[in-house]
Formats: C-alpha cells, sequence, structure tokens
C-alpha cells in the first residue's frame, strides 16, 4: 500500500505534459499483457495442430501431438494472470454467474471454457483415448491411475470404437478452427472496443491479435520441437520444419501488412488523437514497437525466412536459425502485446499528456508474477509430455481415417 | 452407444449440471430485478455516511453569523466552504456549553493567508466579464504578495482577518 | 425539419423500449447523440432524470468542490484518486496549451504563465458525466456497474471484481481503482445526499454556483433554465455516450 504510493508518486514526478488524475496510476500492468499473449500462443499452436489434421499437411505429423499438448498446457494458465490481477480475486466467478451480455470480456468465461473444455480436451481425449488404455495395462502406481482416470475406466479399444475416435476427434478438430479465430479475435475485441482509446479502437484489433496469435504459436511449437529434439537426442524432421517455417513466413507477411495497414491508416486519416499519438510511438514506445518487435520481432525474420525460400543453407545452420527465429519472433509478439496494452495506457485521453510505467521486481504485478504464469505452462507441458508423450503413441494415421 | 461415449456424456452433465446448480446457488438475492445488477445496490449506495450538511442547519445556533455573512459580500458562500463538513459538529455540538466544545467536534477555522488565498490570488483564469461600461468579475482578487503582507515597521505578518471579517469581509 | 424526425422517432423508439423493459429505463446505444436533443427529450419520460450543468465563466478554481467531494466520499487523499477535480487551461500566444491540476486543485492553483504570454485562461471542473450510453457500464462483465432510473451512474462496491476494464472504457477518467478496497469507486452525485433531498456536495459548496443540476424532465428546473440560456457542448460528444454534463462557455481545447 505505503509502496504503492511510493511509486505513483514518483510517477507523478515523470508525468509528461498533463494526463486525468486518475490516469496516473496505470491500470492493467505487465499481467495484462501476458493474458492476449498467453491465449494467442494457444491459438496458435491449435491452428498449427489442424493443419495437420485438417487440411491433412501430413509433413506436419512430428508437431502435432506437440502442438496440441502445448496449446493445452498454455490454455489452462490463461485465465490466471487475469484472475490474479483482479481487484477482488475471490469474485473471479461472478463472471460465470452473472455475465453481462453487452461487455466484451464477460463471455471470455464461455468462450474459455468452450475452447478448453470441449475443443482441446476433447481432441486430445479422443487422440489419445487408445494410447491411454493400453499404456494403463503397462504401467503401474500414480501413472496408471492417471491413464485409468483419464480414460474415465473405459476399456474399448476394438477398431471400430478408435475409428470412431478418429471421426469424432476430426469432427472437433473442424469445430475448433472457428473457435481459435472467436478465442483470439475475440481478445482483441476486447481492446478494439474500446472507443476511449484511440490506440486500441480499430476495427483491425482482432484481425490483427489474430495473426500475431497465429505467429507466436507456430513460432512457439517450432521452437518447442527443436529443443524436445534436441533433449530425446532424436533426428529433427527438416522436412517438417522447412514446412512450419514456410507458413510462419506466409502469416507473418500478412500480420506486418494488416499492422502496417493500420498504422498507415491512423497516418492517413490523421484524427484528433493523431499528434499524441505520434508523439507516444516516437517517444515511450519507440524501443519496444519499432526495435524490438519492428525490427528483432517482424523484419529480421521475415528478411531470413524469406531468403530461406530461395536458398537454404545446410541442416545444421538452419536448426539454428530457426531456433533463433523462433525466440526472436516470441519477444517480438510478446512486445507487441505490450505496445497495445501498455501503449495504450500510457497517453492521457485528454491527449494533453504521458504517464509513464515501470514494472516493479516483486508483488502481485511484477516481473517475477509474470515469470512465474510463463514457467508454469512449460512445467505444465513437461508433465504431459511425461505422461502423454506423442512420440510413444501407435501411429494412426488421421489422413486415411477421415474419408 | 459405445461405452466410453456414454461416460465422457455423464462426465459432461455433471460438470454442466454442478456449474448450473453452482449457478443458482451463487446468484445473489436480488439481482436481475431492475436490470442486469444488484438492486440492493441502490439502497446501499443510498445510506451511505454523510459528512457535510447545508447552511440552513447553522443558523439554527449560529443565527447571528449568518445574518451578519448574509448582508456582506460573501453572501453566497456556504459555512462549510470554509469550516470544511460540519454534519457532525451541526448534529452534536448543541449538547455542549460555551467552551466545552471538544475537539473532535471543533471546526477548522480557516485564518491564515492561505486559506482566503486560495479563492482571492491574482489569476487570468479568474474570468473577468466586460460588458459595455460594465467591467466584473466573479471574483475580487488580490496578489497576496503585495496587498497588506505585513506591518511595514516591524515586519509581522498580517493576516487577512486582521482587517477583514471573514464573514463581513 | 431534420431535427424533428429524429425526435419523433425516437420517442417513439423510447417509449416501445421503455415498455419492453418493464418502465426500466432503457437508451440505445444505436440512436445518434445530439447533447441538447437528449436533454430535451429525455430517454426516460417519467419520473426524474437528471442533468448537470456547469458554467465555465463562473468557475473561480477554488478547489473547494474537490475538496468537499473526497471529505464526504471518502476518497483516498492521495493525489491519483478523484471522483472530481478541477482543471486549469491556459491557451498561449505562441499556439501552445497548458494544461494543469496540482492536486486536482483543492490545494488551489498558481498561474504559472505569466500573464503576457496568455491567449485565454480559464477552469474546467471535472466529474462523472452521467452518461446515457455509458461506456463504462456497458463494459463491466458481472453487473456491479449500471445506470438508475434517474440516470445516474453507481458502482455496486459488493460485486465489483476490480477487472478495470470500466477505467479504461471511460473516455473521461472518471473511475480509479479504490486503493484499500480494490474495488473500483466514481461519482455517484452523492447519491446518499440526493435521496435525503441534499444537493450533492460539490454543487452545495461551490461559492459562485458555477455548478447546477436538476430535473430534465421538470420543465421549471434549473437546469433546463441554464440549458435555455447558455450555449452549452458536452466533452468528446464525437463518442456518442449520452454524457450529461453539459458546459457553457466550453472551447473545443478541452477533452
Ligand atoms: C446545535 C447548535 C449548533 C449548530 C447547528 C452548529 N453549531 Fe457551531 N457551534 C456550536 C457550539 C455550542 C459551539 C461552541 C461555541 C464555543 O465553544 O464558544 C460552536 C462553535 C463553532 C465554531 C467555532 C469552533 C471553535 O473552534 O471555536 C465554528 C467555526 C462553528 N461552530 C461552525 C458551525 C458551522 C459551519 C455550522 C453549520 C454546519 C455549525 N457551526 C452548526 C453549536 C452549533
Ligand atoms: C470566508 C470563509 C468563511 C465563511 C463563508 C464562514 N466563516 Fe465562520 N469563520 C471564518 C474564519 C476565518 C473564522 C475565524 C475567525 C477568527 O479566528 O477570529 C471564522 C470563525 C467562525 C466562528 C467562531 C467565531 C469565534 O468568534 O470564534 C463561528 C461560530 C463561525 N465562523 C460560524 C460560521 C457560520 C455559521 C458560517 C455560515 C453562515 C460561517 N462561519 C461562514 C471564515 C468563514
Ligand atoms: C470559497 C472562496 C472564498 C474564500 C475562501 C474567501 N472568499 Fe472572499 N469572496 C469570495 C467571493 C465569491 C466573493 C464575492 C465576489 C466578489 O465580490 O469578489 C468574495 C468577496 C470578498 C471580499 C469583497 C471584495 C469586494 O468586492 O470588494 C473581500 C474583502 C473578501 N472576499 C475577503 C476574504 C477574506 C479575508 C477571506 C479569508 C478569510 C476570504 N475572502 C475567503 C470567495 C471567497
Ligand atoms: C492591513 C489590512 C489588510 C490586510 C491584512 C488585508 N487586506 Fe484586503 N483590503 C484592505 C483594504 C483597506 C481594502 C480596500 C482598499 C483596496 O481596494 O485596496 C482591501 C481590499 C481587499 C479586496 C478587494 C479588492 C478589490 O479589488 O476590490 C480583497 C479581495 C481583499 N482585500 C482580500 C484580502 C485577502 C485575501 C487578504 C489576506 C491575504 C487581505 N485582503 C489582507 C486591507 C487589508
Amino acid at each position: 500500500m505505503e509502496q504503492h504510493l511510493q511509486d505513483l508518486y514518483e510517477v507523478l514526478s515523470k508525468v509528461d505534459g498533463y494526463v486525468y488524475p486518475n490516469e496516473i496510476e496505470l491500470n492493467w500492468s505487465i499481467l495484462i499483457v501476458l493474458y492476449p499473449y498467453i491465449t494467442g500462443l494457444v491459438a496458435g499452436a491449435f491452428i498449427l495442430a489442424s493443419l495437420e489434421r485438417i487440411f491433412k499437411i501430413r509433413i506436419l505429423k512430428p508437431t502435432y501431438g506437440i502442438a496440441l499438448l502445448t496449446a493445452f498446457s498454455f490454455m489452462l494458465v490463461a485465465t490466471m494472470p487475469l484472475v490474479s490481477h483482479l481487484g477482488k480475486p475471490l469474485r473471479a466467478y461472478e463472471i460465470m454467474i452473472t455475465p453481462h451480455s453487452s461487455s466484451a470480456m464477460a463471455i471470455f468465461g464461455f468462450v474459455y471454457l468452450w475452447y478448453l473444455m470441449v475443443v482441446l480436451f476433447l481432441e486430445i481425449w479422443f487422440d489419445y483415448r487408445r494410447d491411454m488404455v493400453i499404456w494403463a495395462g503397462e504401467t503401474t502406481g500414480f501413472k496408471r491411475f492417471m491413464y485409468r482416470l483419464l480414460s474415465l475406466w473405459t476399456t474399448d479399444i476394438s477398431p471400430k470404437s478408435v475409428a470412431l475416435d478418429n471421426r469424432i476427434g476430426y469432427i472437433v478438430t473442424v469445430i475448433g478452427v472457428p473457435s481459435a479465430f472467436l478465442l483470439h479475435g475475440y481478445v482483441g475485441f476486447i481492446f478494439g472496443s474500446i472507443k476511449a482509446n484511440p490506440w486500441w479502437s480499430t476495427v483491425l484489433m482482432p484481425v490483427i491479435f489474430l495473426f500475431s496469435a497465429m505467429v507466436s504459436g507456430i513460432a512457439l511449437v517450432m521452437g518447442i520441437y527443436i529443443i524436445l529434439s534436441k533433449i530425446r537426442r532424436q533426428v529433427i524432421d527438416m522436412n517438417c520444419l522447412d514446412t512450419i517455417a514456410r507458413y510462419l513466413f506466409y502469416i507473418l507477411i500478412i500480420d506486418f501488412t494488416l499492422e502496417g495497414l493500420d498504422q498507415i491508416h491512423r497516418i492517413y486519416v490523421a484524427e484528433e488523437s493523431f499528434e499524441a499519438l505520434h508523439k507516444l510511438v516516437f517517444g515511450q514506445l519507440f524501443f519496444t514497437l519499432f526495435i524490438v518487435q519492428g525490427f528483432f520481432g517482424t523484419i529480421l525474420p521475415l528478411l531470413t525466412l524469406g531468403t530461406f525460400q530461395f536458398y537454404k543453407p545446410r541442416a545444421e545452420i538452419r536448426k539454428v536459425i530457426y531456433l533463433v527465429l523462433s525466440v526472436l519472433i516470441l519477444i517480438g509478439i510478446f512486445f507487441m502485446r505490450w505496445n497495445v496494452v501498455i501503449g495504450g495506457q500510457l497517453f492521457s485521453k485528454s491527449f494533453y499528456g504521458y504517464t509513464s510505467y515501470k514494472v516493479g521486481m516483486i508483488g502481485a504485478e511484477g516481473y517475477l508474477m509474470a515469470a512465474i504464469w510463463l514457467i508454469v505452462p512449460f512445467l505444465i507441458l513437461s508433465f504431459l509430455l511425461w505422461l502423454l508423450p506423442p512420440w510413444k503413441k501407435i501411429e494412426t494415421d488421421h489422413g486415411n481415417l477421415e474419408e | 452407444m459405445p461405452q466410453h461415449i456414454k461416460r465422457l456424456i455423464i462426465a459432461f452433465s455433471l460438470f454442466l449440471a454442478l456449474f448450473l446448480v453452482l449457478r443458482q446457488v451463487l446468484r445473489p438475492e436480488s439481482f436481475g430485478e431492475l436490470g442486469h445488477f444488484r438492486a440492493k445496490a441502490i439502497p446501499e449506495n443510498a445510506m451511505r455516511p454523510m459528512h457535510y450538511t447545508v447552511t440552513d442547519s447553522c443558523t439554527k445556533c449560529h443565527g447571528g453569523i449568518r445574518s451578519e455573512k448574509d448582508k456582506g459580500f460573501h453572501k453566497n458562500l456556504k459555512c462549510e466552504v470554509c469550516h470544511g463538513p460540519g454534519l457532525k459538529h451541526a448534529t452534536y455540538a448543541g449538547q455542549f456549553k460555551n467552551g466545552a466544545l471538544p475537539d473532535s467536534l471543533k471546526l477548522y477555522k480557516p485564518g491564515e493567508r492561505k486559506d482566503c488565498i486560495i479563492c482571492h490570488q491574482l489569476n487570468a483564469a479568474r474570468i473577468k466579464i466586460q460588458f459595455d461600461t460594465i467591467n466584473t468579475t466573479m471574483i475580487h482578487q488580490i496578489d497576496p504578495v503585495k496587498h497588506n503582507p505585513g506591518d511595514p515597521d516591524t515586519k509581522e505578518a498580517f493576516k487577512c482577518i486582521d482587517c477583514h471579517s471573514p464573514h463581513q469581509p | 425539419m431534420k431535427k424533428e424526425k429524429t425526435k419523433l422517432s425516437r420517442r417513439d423508439f423510447f417509449s416501445a423500449g421503455t415498455a419492453l423493459a418493464g418502465g426500466v429505463a432503457i437508451t440505445s446505444v444505436l440512436a445518434g447523440y445530439d447533447g441538447l436533443l437528449f436533454a430535451a427529450v429525455t430517454p426516460n419520460a417519467k419520473g426524474i432524470w437528471y442533468g448537470i450543468g456547469i458554467d465555465i465563466n463562473k468557475c473561480i478554481g477554488c478547489g473547494k468542490c474537490a475538496n468537499a467531494c473526497k471529505l464526504e466520499n471518502n476518497v483516498p487523499q492521495a493525489p491519483f484518486y478523484f471522483r472530481s477535480w478541477v482543471e486549469q487551461y491556459t491557451i498561449k500566444n505562441d499556439g501552445s496549451i497548458v494544461v494543469e491540476s496540482p492536486n486536482g486543485g483543492i490545494d488551489g492553483f498558481k498561474q504559472s504563465v505569466p500573464d503576457k504570454d496568455i491567449f485565454k485562461s480559464f477552469f474546467v471542473p471535472k466529474m462523472c458525466n452521467h452518461c446515457a450510453k455509458s461506456p463504462c457500464t456497458q463494459v463491466c462483465p458481472v453487473g456491479a456497474t449500471f445506470e438508475t432510473e434517474e440516470g445516474i451512474v453507481l458502482v455496486d462496491e459488493k460485486y465489483c471484481i476490480g477487472c478495470r476494464y470500466c477505467v479504461q472504457a471511460c473516455p473521461y477518467g472518471c473511475r480509479y481503482i479504490h486503493p484499500d478496497k480494490g474495488t473500483v469507486d466514481k461519482c455517484t452525485l452523492c447519491f446518499h445526499r440526493l435521496k435525503k433531498g441534499l444537493k450533492p456536495a460539490c454543487f452545495e459548496i461551490c461559492p459562485t454556483k458555477a455548478r447546477i443540476f436538476g430535473d430534465l424532465n421538470d420543465p421549471g428546473s434549473e437546469i433546463n433554465y441554464f440549458l435555455k440560456n447558455h450555449n452549452c457542448m458536452v466533452i468528446k460528444p464525437n463518442l456518442n455516450t449520452g454524457s450529461k454534463l453539459f458546459y457553457n462557455a466550453l472551447n473545443p481545447e478541452v477533452r
């Protein structure tokens, strides 16, 4: 409390121009940056998985399971930054009990549950059920109990039931793709619908969020795949990796175009808020927007991936470059969220001045808390990979069964 | 229907039922009666404690000051503008004899220069209205540095109320 | 001619809407918004419908309203939490604008620009606009903030989850998170005083009667007189918030 006030006095001394007194305190902090970031990773990873399944791009097979489990483990924590940021976290359930139909945020609970339970959970369940039944017979102790529990004590693994699982899994994926679009386009809408804030309120916001989500999700799965193969001392399927990189390249182009379009539009129409935003972009946001997000997160990967379409260096080098690029893109997209969420609060809605934001180390809204919510999904993922290793599954060729 | 699908449906139904029950249990009592909010919040908002009262309630005991004030330039000023929130004082002060008022019930007596300056200081934004020959303003302003800052001989600082009666300036 | 038409259709719409909602005042978010027309034909024709008027020419910037608001409503004293505050705008001869509000104006203002550089300077008291199509109630995910039948936007402290979405949605910066309670807090137009037949603290205290409020449905009310006799504007009319805080002599620089 005291510390909080002290910080605010420090911010007050740094205010540039005039901001409404209530705006000195930045209300949505780093945790709210994480929230669209994590949901974006989920949506992106899922869309990569469904490329394999729906569009039958079999070359992506090695990443299918990883992508699904990644999406699931990030989805489990997606709401945590949001909830821990609430002023009254214990009242979070109200959003499910009495959702306000006109609020963009209220529906999030349902979109989230739908996506977590109906899409991700069901898809993984149908995908793994046969294996879980088999593994339950081979293991003992905790693992055996988990398999039993997760497979709901079923035992039927006749080809007929497995075929049914596959068919339902396919349907779930088909439903899942629009759901993933919905989930993340919807997160964009939470920001895009705030008419009071010219930095946020653009119709392009949901679309931009969607494509940047895909970019980040695909980059994440690519990175995890490379690292996982290293850890397991497995040969990386370079064909698969190159294909992912190609998709990454295409989507990155779309993302870049959309964001460029948004900025060009702003510059051209030059509304009332333009001057204030201009100063913001070249002032406090310069580093995160142009250097980190723009150059390292977008242009550099674009150029590299573009070059790879014509000229491919040796596999060893490519691997390393892909890994570096995926990290760069992940950082870039994180700062894209940062620029939207934090940037949108740095300028006053009176357009006469700027406040500033300093992340603390500790406390409910500091670095550490944010880092925890970024590390937890990886722990969950490790657990899931241990429990449900995709590489130990019996090969099912999704491509053949759907017909 | 295959066994595992049946179990899955049961599991989901249980989940849904639990949700519906919780929803029923946790939904606040008066929610939705007048719109999408707790209707009880309206009386709750109406029951917050007051701190300010109205000027007329001071007149009962300080009628003299009131009539004095109403004759002067400060006639539009409410007592509480200068003396601060007075509901507690107005409610309980009657129980005490002159001079016996406990500190907790005493009101602020704005006798310092800064208390008058807050309104009377020269400022370009304190608008002056020029209308034909009439040249007036919402408030007469002084420059606190120049307007009788202190005794020229003893250098002792003057308070505004040394010369102006606050209630009838 | 054109205005006449909108007026009629809007009234029809509202009566139908009111009937539907069972007497609860609802306002179409979709309808257009002209400040004065909005005041003249109120969405809730029955009962009271509050409007607020502030005369910038009369404001002397004493900050007593901001002070009274804090004391009346137990707003934290730190200068980051305000339900009501005063700004000083100074338009300079060199074309720049200086806006300042030291501690919300509670400690008074010191003229920071020398007289010779000033083109014009004035005070603007700010408070919740009690919008009829308020963006803040629109976004509240749980229904912890709402408009009453009288057109006052209130907060349900016992139900607010503190998500701060409404703080982001308010174009006027009139909401803050109460540091002790963790819930959002805003001007209630001193609802507790209104219900006892008293004026809100800031209106009661104003030494120059620069602040006026009243029932827009009552043709003889102070606010109707004020609106008819002054050229009034609302802040940020382009956002279609249905603002009910009307300023006399508002300059377009004020945002
Ligand atoms: C019930 C009667 C009553 C009412 C109503 C009342 N007062 Fe008083 N007030 C008193 C008494 C008694 C004293 C103590 C006089 C004394 O000690 O000499 C007093 C003293 C004061 C003092 C001087 C305190 C001091 O430190 O010496 C002020 C200022 C004052 N009142 C202001 C007000 C204002 C403003 C109001 C209206 C909000 C008000 N009073 C309403 C009874 C009342
Ligand atoms: C311009 C500001 C102002 C206003 C308005 C004002 N007062 Fe005062 N009042 C003062 C000041 C300053 C003093 C202290 C005088 C002193 O210390 O001698 C004072 C003193 C008093 C006292 C104590 C008198 C004493 O002899 O100790 C009372 C009682 C009082 N005021 C009542 C009222 C009432 C009732 C009203 C409303 C009708 C009112 N005041 C309005 C500024 C004000
Ligand atoms: C809340 C604001 C406020 C405070 C505080 C205040 N005044 Fe005033 N004063 C006014 C207003 C309003 C008028 C009436 C308008 C005018 O004529 O200037 C006025 C008028 C006056 C006048 C008459 C000016 C004239 O017309 O010749 C004097 C003298 C004066 N005040 C002195 C004081 C003194 C001394 C104090 C401190 C005890 C004080 N005022 C505190 C608001 C205030
Ligand atoms: C030494 C006595 C003295 C003191 C101390 C004093 N004044 Fe005055 N004041 C006067 C006299 C005499 C006048 C009338 C003559 C004039 O206009 O200068 C006056 C006039 C005023 C006026 C009216 C000015 C106008 O334009 O008509 C205001 C306002 C005023 N004083 C406020 C204050 C304030 C505020 C303080 C405290 C900071 C204060 N005075 C201190 C003696 C004093």
